[in-house]
């Protein structure tokens, strides 16, 4: 005991912490940058660079750390590449990290939802901007306990350095058990040392665990709050009901559609409006299914479209062709005149480009399935983009962001984050967000189907006063068949990825010409039958 | 870059005292890719004789430097830290090219590696010199040039009480288990008794390789090796750490010598450092170095070099 602990001491032992240390922070601090490199190449859209990274990996991880450590020691100096011993021990040990912190960012990037990154790029992000904001922060998240396992298998790794002549614990102990032949008490002061570090790092990685976490209160969060970019005021808890404005939105909307004649009139006035998105011939394809089949369409500006149609007729594609989510094969769709995603030449643009034109063209998206950023809070969901995108300042954004939850009935739930809304309220948060930049066209895919039966309406009374005050142009995919009848101008009727029918909607709703808009909406209307009206 | 954080042999004449500090220091920030280690010796060389004056006339690009002598540290007597200050090494090769250096006018730095590793650190540049009680074999000097300083003895260290009766290297190791070091000549020596021991109808000794002295006896002491075949004094000193559990066999004689390794392709360095031991040798400063680590005059060798033909 006394020898353990005169050997636990021993200065020349303590020594070697420095050396297990550094090399250790060189590795994975190298490890991190290899990491980042191949994350990215793997990541891009260029097959060679991907191809590279791959070979890369299957070498490095492949081999064993010693041989690495010995090749970088005493082979590199071959072709006159001389280091040091904590040199070739920290160039060897980064070179192996890499491959697994490679693998360990991958994987949080491509664990965070999908959905997000849509609606990033459907708000005109560009990609390292969605990259910066929206990505890196949840993945880093999630990666803290695998990059504290990492850290810690690069310190216990940093022993292997013992065999290249780098004095750090492992080599100093050998020696000292070598000249004293005090092996236990040895063995036993250095392992003790070594269970110190690697105890250390897991109180890190605990520690910025709970820094990073997000359900900790807002006082106490310290880096979460870093991360999240959320403002928070005091005017941001006052609370406000918001059963009353829902109440208000319903009251309004209700007369003021029903009317057929207000809807002729309305009709006319749209007919000499401009038009606000053209689409001419659309065709695309998933391998051999046709998804959309020389598709045309027309919508005027102001004019509210409910695009209907079975499951896979095309109407969530079409959507997201509109605002360029996805690509197609043939045809032209042309929103204000531009046609969205392609250079004066008729080239394509790049993601970036891209994301510019988006956010200049004004094409707001609304998901089915909301997806909200959720790491930032309702309120940092609306104002951050506007500062991000359209550079706003902060405080105009604030003002634009906590305005636009007023209207939607959410201002008192401005710091909850996503997932301690409703499906309703997260996609009425989803609607201020799609409506914060002021687009000039409104798409809406199907912004009900994922809610609660109760939880439906609120969305619906939202997206009503949005086509009554506003006169957005809003294009709405649904299965709400009154909602439809209620709110839209028109209904193009969407089957086999072309238009089927098309037309004033209480019209086709109670009086469809193609069969297979009967058949869809005597199905659809079974339990809630239209009324046949004048 | 290379960054000498010791400061070694600032007087080697100034016997036995603490001649220079190992200052361990971590340079801050960037630098740290920049940060080698070499460890130091205490050194104990006597003064230089007369003819080095004349060896650092004929040699003068050697003086004031500073070489890197790779070492194998696991052989108290030889090369190991001194337990009562483990920033120092201590031992009879240590001393020994301490006094070459000062013969010579440079300072020795200290590399510690594996057994295996010695001769690969040479090549590769990343040490000058290897004195680290290595066996000049025509199968080493493909990978360097030798100059033989001394005498092989070997002792067979075996449990107390010689469970296994060995007596040598010889058909009383048949069916043993021997630790040894990777890239120790006694390795292939024990490799050839196999078809010996098929003759004697025994089994094969089967061999276990370590990376050095401190794990071959501790596969003794756990009862994983019946022997260990290494120089006699390691042996002695393995022995006198563990009298209860630990003795030699016997003492065998081996057909080799003790070198110092110095890089091919060198040869006026090969010469300095060959000159330089004659004169100490003449000297009488090797019997002297013999004497104080009880390593036994009768070690003594006339320098010869072993270079691959």
């Amino acid at each position: 005991m006394e020898l353990f602990l005169h050997y636990l001491s021993l200065p020349y032992l303590l020594r070697g912490i420095g050396f297990t240390v550094a090399v250790t922070g060189l590795g994975l601090a190298g490890g991190l940058v290899v990491g980042l490199i191949l994350a990215s190449m793997q990541l891009s859209r260029f097959a060679p660079l991907a191809a590279i990274a791959r070979g890369y990996t299957v070498i490095f991880r492949g081999t064993p750390l010693i041989l690495q450590m010995v090749f970088a020691y005493d082979a590199l100096p071959h072709i006159g590449l001389k280091l040091s011993a904590m040199g070739a021990a920290g160039l060897a040990l980064a070179a192996n990290e890499g491959p697994f912190i490679a693998e360990i960012l991958r994987s949080g990037v491509l664990g965070v939802d999908r959905g997000q990154v849509l609606a990033g790029q459907a708000l005109g992000m560009t990609p390292s901007l969605l990259m910066r904001r929206v990505i890196a922060p949840q993945a880093i998240r999630t990666m803290v306990p695998a990059l504290g396992n990492e850290s810690v298998s690069a310190l216990k790794n940093s022993s292997l350095a013992s065999v290249i002549a780098l004095e750090e614990l492992t080599l100093r102990s050998t020696q000292l058990a070598s000249s004293t032949f005090d092996f236990f008490s040895i063995f036993f002061a250095s392992g003790l040392i070594y269970l110190g570090l690697t105890g250390a790092i897991g109180a890190i990685q605990l520690t910025v665990e709970r820094a990073l976490d997000l359900d900790r209160p807002p006082g106490q969060r310290g880096l979460a709050r870093w991360l999240r970019w959320q403002r928070s005021s005091p005017a941001a808890t006052a609370a406000r009901p918001d059963a009353p404005a829902l109440a208000a939105a319903a009251a309004v909307a209700a007369p003021a559609i029903s009317q057929a004649r207000a809807a002729g009139e309305r009709a006319a006035a749209l007919a000499g409006h401009d038009v606000a998105v053209r689409i001419t011939a659309l065709c695309k394809n998933y391998g051999e299914q046709v998804v959309l089949d020389e598709l045309d369409l027309t919508i005027r500006k102001g004019e509210v479209v409910a695009l209907l149609g079975p499951s896979g007729s095309g109407k969530s594609t079409l959507l997201r062709c509109i605002n360029h989510l996805e690509t197609w094969d043939a045809g032209q769709i042309r929103v204000g005149g531009r046609r969205l995603g392609y250079r004066p030449d008729g080239q394509l643009m790049s993601p970036r480009d891209l994301a510019n034109e988006r956010a200049s063209v004004g094409v707001g998206m609304v998901f089915q399935q909301f997806n909200l950023f959720s790491h930032l809070s309702a309120l940092e969901n609306i104002a951050g983009p506007l500062r991000w995108v359209h550079g706003l300042a902060p405080a105009d954004a604030e003002r634009r962001a906590r305005q636009l939850l007023d209207r939607v009935g959410l201002s008192q739930r401005a710091d909850a984050l996503p997932r301690h809304l409703s499906g309703g309220q997260q996609q009425r948060v989803a609607i201020a967000r799609a409506l914060a930049p002021n687009p000039s066209v409104l798409l809406l895919d199907e912004p009900t189907s994922a809610l609660d039966p109760e939880l439906v309406n609120e969305v619906l009374d939202v997206i009503r006063r949005l086509a009554i005050e506003d006169g957005l142009t809003l294009i709405i995919s649904t299965h709400q068949l009154r909602f439809a009848d209620e709110v839209a101008d028109r209904v193009v009727f969407l089957s086999g990825g072309s238009v089927v029918e098309d037309g004033p909607a209480h019209e086709v709703l109670s009086r469809p010409r193609h069969p297979l808009t009967a058949r869809f909406l005597s199905v659809m209307g079974a339990d809630a039958p239209l009324k046949v009206g004048s | 870059m290379r960054t000498h954080l010791s400061d070694p042999g600032q007087d080697v004449s100034n016997r036995g005292g603490p001649v220079a500090r190992w200052r361990p220091a971590l340079v801050a920030g960037a630098c740290l890719a920049a940060l080698s280690w070499a460890g130091q010796a205490r050194a104990a060389a006597p003064a230089a004789p007369a003819a080095c004056q004349a060896l650092q006339a004929q040699y003068p690009q050697f003086k004031g430097k500073t070489l890197v002598n790779a070492i194998n540290p696991h052989t108290p007597g030889y090369e190991a830290l001194d337990p009562n200050d483990p920033s120092q090494y201590i031992g009879f090769d240590i001393d020994l090219g301490e006094t070459i250096a000062s013969c010579l006018g440079f300072k020795m730095a200290y590399k510690s590696v594996t057994f295996a590793a010695l001769l690969t650190t040479l090549q590769s540049g990343q040490a000058d010199i290897v004195i680290s009680d290595i066996y000049a074999t025509e199968e080493r000097a493909k990978a360097a040039d030798f100059i033989t300083y001394s005498k092989v003895f070997d002792g067979v260290l075996v449990a107390k009480g010689n469970p296994k009766k060995i007596t040598g290297i010889n058909t009383s190791m048949c069916g043993a288990a021997a630790a040894e070091n990777t890239g120790y000549v006694e390795v292939p020596l024990i490799q050839g008794l196999a078809p010996a021991c098929k003759a004697a109808g025994k089994p094969e000794a089967s061999i276990q390789l370590y990376d050095n002295n401190a794990s071959c006896i501790q596969a003794i002491l756990a009862g994983r090796a019946d022997t260990y075949v290494n120089d006699v004094n390691t042996v002695d000193q393995a022995v006198k750490a563990y009298p209860d559990k630990l003795e030699k066999a016997t003492a065998v004689t081996l057909p080799y010598s003790v070198g110092i390794a110095v890089p091919k392709g060198k040869p006026e360095f090969r010469d300095a450092v060959m000159a330089a031991l004659v004169a100490i040798q003449k000297a009488g400063i090797q019997t002297t170095l013999l004497k104080k680590w009880s390593l036994g005059e009768e070690n003594l060798e006339t320098p010869k070099l072993i270079v691959s033909k």
